[in-house]
């Protein structure tokens, strides 16, 4: 009998190993990779817990507690919808992958990363879990680099922001283990305080920790940067839920509601000014997720069970938005152009509509505009807030703005006719071979997917509703 | 065993303020310092001394992983060093071949232009986090760790932040990377003791290495073609 757990420690790094050793017949290995994400984010909601199941002749059972180095791996409902998110986004940014730059590291890197993020998901207590995530976080700064650039500066600003997380989020097991023994000490409870909101922040971008954001997206791969800012994102979300499950003393503090909305309403409001200022497209994804990430603060900020299913919708779709954004953005980008300006994507819908359709609708359902995915939750928060929030709503719409500017200019852009100069080869020429009908069907799929996320949004709410009722934190 | 573990233990007990020195020449080194070699010496020396800080504490297979986890990434970062040199080697560039031209071409740059200004910097930088981690120590001395570590953890934390703010090499911002969860971890081995967070920070101490030195890898390749870095 296979202890279910382990499948998804051990599988994705066997897979990893086979990926990276045939990465030389790159249509291969991503189809390999892609495979392993889908077929494991399945597999974790199909097979029920507890029970005996047996597949390919083997028995396999899901759940329970299983000892590894003798620590314990613990499978919860929330953990298993968790992981399988974590599988399928990872699945749709390979696929994207498999379209715009085939021989990223990101499909063995990828796969490491699922590997690490599911044992910290998975395994307590929860220092483990924060040096699991820590590992995996380095891990993906492998995937950022770009095959005809220099390092990526943004991969290593953003490696050193979640290790400066790293000594307060461990140290607060000791500080609140002490508190438990002597509760009149509150100074060991300000102090853990202090030490979780800074190490969040940093970990999940907020100002003035947002720089790495942009930088990531800016000069890093832009398809395994938007799977950062959506895998490794979520998992740092789901570790601060844990957190808070874990340490309720957190949630239950005075200020917590305002901190997270104020930390919000700060991503939101740089979000948007710089994203409507930027002439980089690239860089403007970045500002895009740090308007996201804020929205999603901002609806945890409600402090209340319908702020945290807000909270995880935004997660959800999050996905729709940037993995659709980045991959139309790189799928536009003549490879090895050094050019990062607005004016090197002159014309180029001419040349790939497919990446020019994947780049509007991945930047209208980011900003959530309405008929995509991101529409539902933003839409949903918009009448969360509206009531007793006015203000902070009118932000999030001009944070929107802000970002819709930026993509419009940028598709303008686009829809612009080419300029060639005498004797200049069209950018098709030097684009090389047509990628295939597999790629139109590819974007046009997701988008459409989007679409109906956009229309009938009771197709992911009931998701997101019942995973808030499973995370106990609030009052 | 347990005679050779009385001998270190003896040893050490009196190593104790020279190792706290080492750590800090051999940390200071490393901020001002541009060039790789005397980069690598002083990775090095750090993690032998503070290999010796440790074992005043702790178990000495602990002690003995987190040193050999020390050397080996000392060895990728030389590994990382000789394909960039072969690598910009290739693209037209020189490098001076034996020790003693590389020292002759040393001590002839600095009696011709005397310290330069990112190294004084560097340097003033360094003592500065240096008084700094001396006051915090006498003032907020870690819990459950000694005086003299408690003092080589902010030392290491403090310029290991310094060095990621001064950087833009990936192996000396990597290099900052280690000194800074090299000090954190000297800290918290004191809280915990267990095996597996030891092989967990020595995992995560080793990725980062790998990370910085695929980086530098990368730039060499690049000035190779021509693309910068």
């Amino acid at each position: 009998m296979i202890a279910g757990l382990l499948l998804f420690l051990i599988l994705p790094l066997a897979v990893a190993v086979v990926v990276y050793v045939m990465r030389q017949w790159a249509a291969l290995s991503s189809i390999l990779a892609f495979a392993a994400c889908v077929a494991l984010g399945i597999i974790i909601i199909v097979i029920p817990l507890g029970r005996t199941v047996e597949i390919w002749g083997r028995q396999i059972v899901l759940g329970g507690t299983l000892s590894l180095l003798g620590r314990e791996l613990v499978l919860r409902d929330f953990d298993r919808v968790a992981i399988a998110f974590l599988y399928l986004t990872a699945a749709a940014t390979l696929a994207m992958a498999w379209w715009v730059s085939r021989r990223s590291l990101l499909f063995p890197a990828g796969l490491v990363t699922l590997s690490l993020l599911s044992g910290s998901l998975l395994i307590r207590p929860l220092i483990y879990s924060v040096l699991l995530l820590q590992i995996a976080l380095a891990v993906s700064v492998f995937a950022l680099q770009r095959e005809d650039r220099g390092p990526t500066r943004g991969g290593l600003q953003y490696l050193s922001f979640s290790l400066l997380a790293l000594p307060g989020l461990l140290t607060i097991h000791w500080l609140m283990e002490r508190y438990a023994l002597t509760p009149e000490n509150t100074a060991l409870l300000q102090a853990s305080a202090v030490l979780v909101v800074l190490s969040f922040a940093m970990l999940l971008g907020s100002v003035p920790f947002h720089t790495w954001i942009p930088s990531l997206t800016g000069d890093g791969d832009l398809l395994a940067s938007s799977f950062v800012l959506t895998v490794n994102h979520s998992a740092v979300w789901f570790l601060m839920f844990s957190f808070l499950e874990t340490y309720p003393e957190f949630s239950a503090h005075a200020d917590f509601a305002s901190l997270a909305s104020t930390a919000g309403l700060a991503m939101v409001a740089v979000g948007g000014l710089f994203a409507a200022a930027q002439r980089r497209p690239e860089r403007m994804v970045g500002y895009a997720a740090l308007i996201d990430s804020g929205a999603a603060l901002v609806a945890l900020g409600l402090y209340d069970e319908r702020g945290l299913a807000l909270a995880l919708l935004a997660l959800m779709v999050r996905p729709f938005g940037l993995v659709l954004l980045s991959a139309g953005l790189q799928g536009l980008r003549a490879p090895g152009n050094q050019d990062d300006g607005l004016d090197a994507l002159r014309g180029m819908a001419w040349r790939s509509p497919g990446g020019a359709l994947a780049f509007l609708m991945g930047g209208m359902s980011i900003a959530g505009m309405p008929i995509t995915a991101g529409f539902a939750a933003r839409w949903a928060l918009y009448r969360a807030l509206a009531p007793s929030h006015l203000g902070s709503a009118l932000l999030l719409i001009a944070a929107t703005v802000g970002l819709m500017i930026g993509i419009w200019r940028t598709f303008t852009v686009l829809m612009k006719c080419p300029r060639l100069s005498e004797g200049e080869e069209p950018e098709t020429e030097r684009r090389g071979p047509a990628p295939g009908p597999l790629v139109p069907g590819l974007v046009t799929a997701v988008a459409l997917a989007s679409v109906s996320i956009g229309l009938w949004p009771q197709i992911i709410t009931p998701i997101s509703v019942q995973l808030a009722s499973l995370v106990t934190f609030l009052p | 065993m347990a005679m050779l573990r009385a001998l270190i233990e003896q040893w050490t007990a009196l190593t104790a303020t020279p190792a706290v020195i080492g750590v800090f020449i051999t940390a200071i080194l490393l901020v001002v310092s541009r060039d790789w070699r005397l980069n690598l010496l002083g990775l090095a020396g750090k993690y032998t001394f503070v290999a010796l800080l440790m074992i005043q504490g702790m178990r000495l297979e602990m002690v003995a992983l987190k040193g050999l986890i020390g050397w080996l990434i000392c060895l990728v970062f030389y590994l990382t060093e000789q394909q960039s040199k072969s690598l910009t080697r290739a693209s037209g560039e020189t490098e001076e071949l034996s020790l003693q031209t590389w020292t002759a071409a040393r001590i002839e740059t600095w009696r011709r232009k005397g310290v330069s200004a990112p190294g004084l910097f560097g340097f003033m930088a360094a003592l500065m986090v240096a008084v700094v981690a001396y006051a915090a120590a006498s003032s907020l001395p870690l819990p459950e760790t000694p005086a003299e570590i408690s003092l080589v953890a902010y030392l290491l934390t403090g310029l290991g932040i310094l060095l990621l703010g001064l950087s833009r090499d990936p192996l000396r911002i990597g290099i900052g990377m280690l000194m800074f969860l090299g000090g954190f971890d000297l800290f918290y081995t004191a809280l915990e003791q267990s095996l597996v967070v030891t092989g967990f920070l020595g995992t995560l101490s080793f990725v980062i290495a790998l990370v910085t030195a695929y980086l530098k890898t990368v730039q060499a390749a690049n000035i190779d073609t021509g693309r910068g870095g």
